[in-house]
């Protein structure tokens, strides 16, 4: 069939735009030039979002646009109605009011831990429509694919009066959602803590901003990866050892990144102390992606770390990282220039190794750390702790764990798990089946929220000793070597000591003493700090932790 | 800060706990009033010998909070949310305006009554400290006996879980799970298996007399027992009010669904303080605090720091 010539001219190819202008035209009078006044921020959401949009709201696990939601939740639903919310980090009580309101009805998000329980219920209740649950990378690769958002409402710490934004150490990841609406002609808001005639740096540039708002106080944010080094336990120092000892020396790990848990805390802290003493210092944990950890501190001063690229900030740690701009990607004005995108994709190709705690594992290494009857999605652990099927380069511990000699094995990136065998509540790690096929089905999710499977563990810690499943493509054989180090729990019961036994002289397993770690050695006075105030004093004063994290 | 007032249920109660209510001329009226729709004096309802009775427990405890929660009603202060464990529950259907004090104090009256008529002393409850509700499930269920039942009840924390059900029932299982992973087990001092299934009959009474009622709709979101939902329509709290008694209370979720609704203070009502202990315990960074261990005035102080503006 041929098109004529008059049924081209018939359609518009500038539609997106049209509707753009007609919505910025329609809060002319409210606004002056960029700026949305505080006080009519609500009358200015009624005008700019549509029923029926998809909008970005920018919530993570650490920054939140807190006004910007607190003002979403007052607009009237009958004149904003219908929402699809695509969201990193369901984080707020009205992140999930915006549904109870009628204003949202739709939501695809990455993490919802801290509303888990109310999210499973609305769920239950056919009260929100669940698009997926993602990593972030996916989710923020879809923003760009089939959930391209209409509206961004995003937050920096500051702009000039030209829409230009400064997001400093907490830029996460407000670029990427800028990006996937400002380019596809829809409306970007950003709240901001204050409009200053000049920024220390622009992050992200005016042309990609529609308006801002003045908040009335500062974005929530929360400092989620400080670990007091008094909550780390004996147990937890002999894990350090283990995995310092039996997988970072072993392979020759130098690029990684480190969870949150108080597990990696340890080893970041016996760094200076014990893997100094081992002669490690430059061989391995030179290269990092990783938030600002406060527990890097001696580490970092110790000369221990080359590199550390961060996903977001951390309170307290900013004028430490603006001192040490050797280490951090800083800006031109000193301050650390977060980009969770990026450092998610740098953690999943470009690391040797994830390494990450876990609440519950099945015989065959699955893992989870769902609850019954919670939803909390995914965040980015799922990205990192897998092996990315693309990859091609070689390091010398990718290359370390090629277990084949055809001709066209690769490597493998090392995703480490560790747990201690019974979590509190005498509630085994290791058990039968996980809690998330029951999630499944209560939320009728497509899949089970499974974090970190199974065919991409590498090795399970325990205090018990280290399985290298790497080495064994074997189903059997794999339960096996879980089953050794899995203590008293039901998958634990099921090893018979003889099998144990071969599996240790075949380098499948391996106990502390074959590390040559003695139990005995493993205490506290091995951390090179053992409080936040010890961390302080590592840092020279720089490091300022928030108040609920001082003890003095 | 948004914040949730917490009604207790039955244990808290002690004797003369009335005469230890905050002293304000509500309270007094309250206090007149039951005595009236009671028809017999105050100081009789909470002795010793009173309080061994199921149904003087439940008024007793109705009367002791809904009189204090008044003192913060007569000044203007009003939480976000209210929650009320087990009979605590009617306490917090009066405060949020759902059913009067009178309603509530004649409903649990009759709850009390046929509580006690409908099990004969061979039943009780216990609880269990240390094992989750899953675990405790599997373990109760896989000896379930028909003539001495036992059911898992109260979700009070993660691991403080309660039994409801016969004696003999109850004794056998404590024994099982001392020796399997239980840090401590042991009889309530309650004579009636609440909120378990043998008190279906209850439930119906219970529903059967609050059909009689104008239920208003709820003023203040109320946490439920049953399903741990925020509540916001008459029928819904009508159909907790009268359901709670024969299925267990999921105590520890409605304080986590009261936590994600953004509730950092939570003010117990008289008497005690196990509910304000509990939310400590759950959510080491929420501020507690019981009326009876503090002073009103602290209350109102603390009330006054909570947020409400509005951006238009």
């Amino acid at each position: 069939m041929v098109i004529t010539n008059k049924e081209k001219a018939a359609r518009s190819w500038t539609t997106r735009l049209e509707a753009k202008k007609e919505r910025i035209e329609s809060v002319k009078s409210l606004v002056d030039g960029v700026i949305i006044p505080t006080d009519r921020i609500v009358d200015a959401l009624e005008l700019l979002i549509k029923p029926g949009d998809r909008v970005v709201l920018e919530g993570n696990n650490q920054k939140q646009a807190s006004f910007l939601s607190q003002a979403l939740v007052q607009v009237n639903p009958k004149k904003v109605h219908d929402l699809h919310m695509i969201m990193s980090s369901i984080s707020r009580p009205e992140h999930l009011d915006i549904f109870e309101e009628g204003i949202a009805r739709k939501i695809d998000f990455s993490y919802a831990g801290p509303q888990s329980l109310r999210i499973a219920h609305m769920i239950e209740d056919g009260r929100i429509e669940l698009g997926d649950l993602h990593t972030y990378i996916e989710l923020y690769g879809r923003l760009f694919i089939d959930l391209i958002p209409s509206v961004a409402l995003v937050a920096a710490d500051k702009a000039d009066r030209n829409g230009n934004l400064y997001t400093g150490p907490n830029t996460e990841e407000t670029p990427t959602l800028v990006e996937a609406a400002a380019f596809r002609d829809g409306i970007v808001i950003a709240q901001v803590n204050e409009i200053v005639d000049e920024l220390p740096r622009v992050d992200i540039p005016s042309s990609w901003v529609d308006f801002i708002v003045v908040a009335d106080k500062p974005y929530e944010l929360e400092p989620l990866f400080t670990r007091d080094p008094r909550h780390i336990t004996d147990i937890q120092i002999l894990q350090a050892m283990m995995v310092i000892r039996g997988i970072y020396e072993k392979h020759g790990v130098k690029s990684l990144n480190h969870g949150i848990g108080f597990n990696t805390a340890a080893i970041e802290l016996l760094l200076p102390t014990y893997a100094e003493s081992l002669g490690l210092k430059g061989k391995i944990c030179t290269n990092w992606v990783l938030n600002p950890h406060p527990t890097l501190i001696p580490a970092i001063e110790s000369g221990w770390v080359e590199s550390v690229h961060c996903f977001g900030g951390e309170l307290g740690m900013e004028q430490y990282v603006a001192a040490r701009r050797d280490i951090f990607f800083t800006g031109k004005d000193g301050s650390l220039r977060s980009n969770r995108t990026l450092a998610q994709l740098a953690g999943q190709y470009a690391v040797d190794l994830f390494i990450g705690s876990t609440l519950q594992m099945d015989a065959l290494g699955n893992s989870s750390t769902v609850t019954k009857g919670r939803v909390a999605g995914y965040g980015g652990a799922p990205n990192m702790g897998h092996d990315p099927g693309g990859r091609r380069h070689s390091t010398e511990a990718w290359y370390n764990l090629m277990t084949s000699d055809d001709p066209l094995a690769r490597g493998k990136k090392l995703v480490v798990q560790v747990a201690e065998t019974f979590q509190e509540a005498n509630k085994p790690v290791f058990v039968e089946s996980l809690d998330a096929i029951s999630v499944k089905d209560q939320a009728k999710l497509a899949i089970a929220p499974v974090m970190i499977y199974g065919e991409d563990v590498t090795h399970v810690v325990t205090e018990e000793g280290i399985a290298y499943l790497y080495k064994s493509d074997s189903i059997s054989e794999r339960r096996e070597m879980i089953a050794s180090i899995a203590g008293v729990t039901p998958i634990g019961m099921e090893h018979n000591p003889k099998t144990a036994e071969r599996l240790r002289q075949q380098g499948l397993v391996a106990l502390p003493e074959d590390l040559g770690i003695r139990r005995s050695d493993a205490k506290r006075s091995l951390l090179a700090a053992k409080n936040i105030d010890e961390l302080v004093q590592w840092s020279g004063g720089l490091y300022t932790p928030p108040a609920k994290f001082r003890s003095w | 800060m948004k914040s949730a007032f917490l009604f207790p249920g039955q244990g808290s109660q002690y004797e003369g706990m009335l005469n230890d209510l905050p002293n304000d001329s509500v309270v007094k009226e309250v206090l007149e009033e039951s005595s009236e729709i009671l028809k017999r004096p105050i100081d009789t309802l909470h002795s010793k010998k009173s309080l061994s009775t199921t149904k003087a427990v439940q008024q007793c405890l109705l009367i002791a909070s809904v009189s204090t929660y008044k003192i913060f009603e007569k000044n203007g202060v009003m939480p976000s949310y209210v929650a009320g464990h087990s009979v605590g529950a009617f306490g917090a259907a009066v405060a949020s305006g759902v059913i009067t004090f009178e309603e509530a104090l004649k409903l649990v009256t009759l709850r009390g009554e046929l509580m006690e008529k409908t099990c004969d002393s061979g039943y009780g409850m216990a609880v269990v400290l240390g094992l989750d509700e899953y675990q405790l499930s599997e373990i109760v269920s896989s000896f379930f006996n028909k003539e001495y039942p036992v059911y898992v009840s109260n979700r009070n924390s993660p691991t403080q879980i309660t039994l409801s059900g016969s004696l003999k029932g109850l004794e056998k299982a404590i024994d099982y799970v001392k020796s399997h992973g239980a840090t401590s087990a042991h009889l309530l001092n309650v004579s009636t298996p609440s909120h378990c299934p043998l008190f279906k009959n209850v439930s119906e009474e219970l529903l059967s007399e609050l059909d009689k009622l104008n239920l208003k709709r709820p003023k203040i979101p109320i946490s439920s027992n049953v399903n741990s939902r925020l509540l916001r329509q008459a029928d819904s709290v009508k159909e907790d009010l009268a359901k709670s008694i024969c299925y267990p209370v999921r105590w520890h979720d409605a304080v986590n669904l009261l936590y994600e609704a953004g509730a950092r203070l939570f003010i117990e009502m008289p008497p005690g303080d196990v509910l304000s202990k509990l939310a400590n315990q759950a959510f080491p960074d929420v501020r507690t605090i019981a009326i009876s261990k503090s002073s009103i005035e602290d209350c109102f102080y603390l009330h006054s720091g909570e947020d409400s503006h509005l951006y238009r």
